[in-house]
């Protein structure tokens, strides 16, 4: 018997919620059969490696890419008929900052931008550009790309929008405006009724603010839950085994990882702790050990489990 | 009062700041009614979902450790500083140090017995 991964959260309210999303590109799968569903009020983190299809979720979230089959909705709301509504409610923070409007000086193109958000926050504007130490003389398109960066995180954040759409937010920045940022974040959650989802190849960096984990390879979502079930079912057990040690036949979990060496096994399992130690040790190992995982640990052997 | 979480630590992020509190508590730098920082003070420096700031405050609050003045704040319940939290707290150093020495293969005895050992070498050098 094994506890597969969860891919669907119990229920509840969602702020995002997906169904069957699929998109090639040419004969590329970027996303097959994704079924997200981010809580109202969650920080959610989406992980993967590069072309795992975190940009592209993001991006049909706004229509700013069409899926081929598929539906995602948004506060309750079509993606694709209601773009402009869906746009409404939403701060995003692009990839890639090099959308146009390079010729446009940096306090300049916040205006533009807040002519477009009834709800547009002038004040905590000029507070987050302090923050960001954003020079509003200078042209988007010699901005770095942290600076860049910077700009975009004031766009999305001071009309306070219900859902921040973030992907890699803390990209290009150098370490002192990063822990500036996470900042911020913490201080707009406290502030703002807000859901979030970010994606990022930081991990470490906002271990303390998700709430809730969606893992993506090669277009699938191959888990999805909250951090309380991730820190409630995923461990790390270092066991002493005698020489010859003929193994376990099942250990009543998923096993992600495992390590072996001569007298000593590694397993980094997903299932019920006291099943999976009383499985151990009857079959003659001595558990020395059973950890939980940080985050940044947990996703990579959620991303590249080696069982 | 200082509240910093250990980044090796990976117990949840909510029992960390409890712990932290509770530790205050008892090594007086929280006192009788000081106030804690608010939730939103202490989720910006610490860089943590203000959700888990607000759950470590109502496991305080359930475990009489704090209490909360609506509108306010949240204030340090007299009178806690004694037995019951230092037992906690001792409970948790136990705990920590029971699950290094089955870590290592030690036996419980062994682990006293080290203890009180390493404890009197140091004791003497102190006196010297």
């Amino acid at each position: 018997m094994t506890s597969p991964l969860p891919t669907r959260l119990r229920d509840g309210d969602l702020a995002v919620e997906t169904r069957g999303l699929t998109k090639r590109f040419g004969d590329q799968i970027a996303l097959n059969d994704v079924t997200l569903q981010v809580p109202v009020g969650a920080v959610y983190l989406l992980v993967g490696p590069n072309g795992a299809g975190k940009s592209t979720t993001l991006k049909v979230l706004l229509d700013l890419v069409r899926a081929d089959q598929g539906m995602a909705e948004v506060f309750g709301l079509n993606s694709r008929e209601r773009a402009p509504a869906v746009r409404a409610n939403v701060g995003y923070v692009p990839e890639r900052p090099d959308w146009g409007y390079g010729w446009m000086r940096v306090g300049r193109l916040l205006e533009h931008h807040a002519s477009y958000y009834p709800s547009w926050d002038a004040d905590y504007a000029a507070r987050l550009a302090q923050k960001f130490e954003l020079r509003l003389d200078r042209k988007m398109g010699v901005l770095s790309k942290g600076q860049a960066r910077r700009v975009h995180l004031t766009m999305a954040l001071a009309h306070r929008p219900p859902l921040l759409l973030l992907d890699e937010p803390t990209d290009g920045l150098d370490p002192l405006m990063r822990d500036e940022t996470l900042g911020v974040l913490a201080d707009h959650l406290a502030e703002s009724q807000t859901t979030v989802v970010l994606s990022t190849h930081h991990v470490e960096e906002v271990e303390r603010l998700a709430d809730h984990i969606g893992v993506l390879r090669g277009g699938e979502l191959r888990a999805q839950m909250s951090r309380a079930d991730l820190d409630a079912g995923l461990r790390r057990y270092r066991v002493e085994v005698p020489d010859a040690w003929p193994g376990v036949a099942s250990l009543n979990g998923k096993v992600l990882r495992r390590v072996t060496a001569p007298r000593e096994v590694q397993w980094t399992v997903w299932g019920p702790e006291a099943e999976i130690v009383q499985k151990l040790s009857s079959a003659g190992g001595t558990v020395r050990e059973v950890v939980p995982l940080s985050l940044l640990d947990a996703t990579l052997a959620l991303l590249n489990p080696n069982d | 009062m200082l509240i910093s979480l250990d980044p090796q630590d990976t117990r949840p992020i909510y029992v960390q700041i409890v712990d932290e509190v509770r530790r205050a508590l008892v090594l007086g730098t929280l006192g009788p009614d000081d106030p804690l920082p608010s939730v939103r003070d202490l989720a910006v420096k610490l860089r943590v979902n203000p959700n888990t700031v607000s759950q470590a405050y109502r496991d305080l609050e359930r475990q009489g450790m704090v209490y909360v003045r609506r509108g306010q704040g949240t204030y340090a319940t007299p009178g806690q500083a004694d037995g019951v939290e230092r037992h906690a707290l001792a409970d948790g150093v136990a705990q920590r140090a029971l699950h290094d020495a089955r870590r290592n293969g030690l036996a419980v005895d062994e682990l006293i017995d080290a203890i009180r050992s390493h404890n009197n070498k140091r004791q003497k050098e102190e006196s010297q």
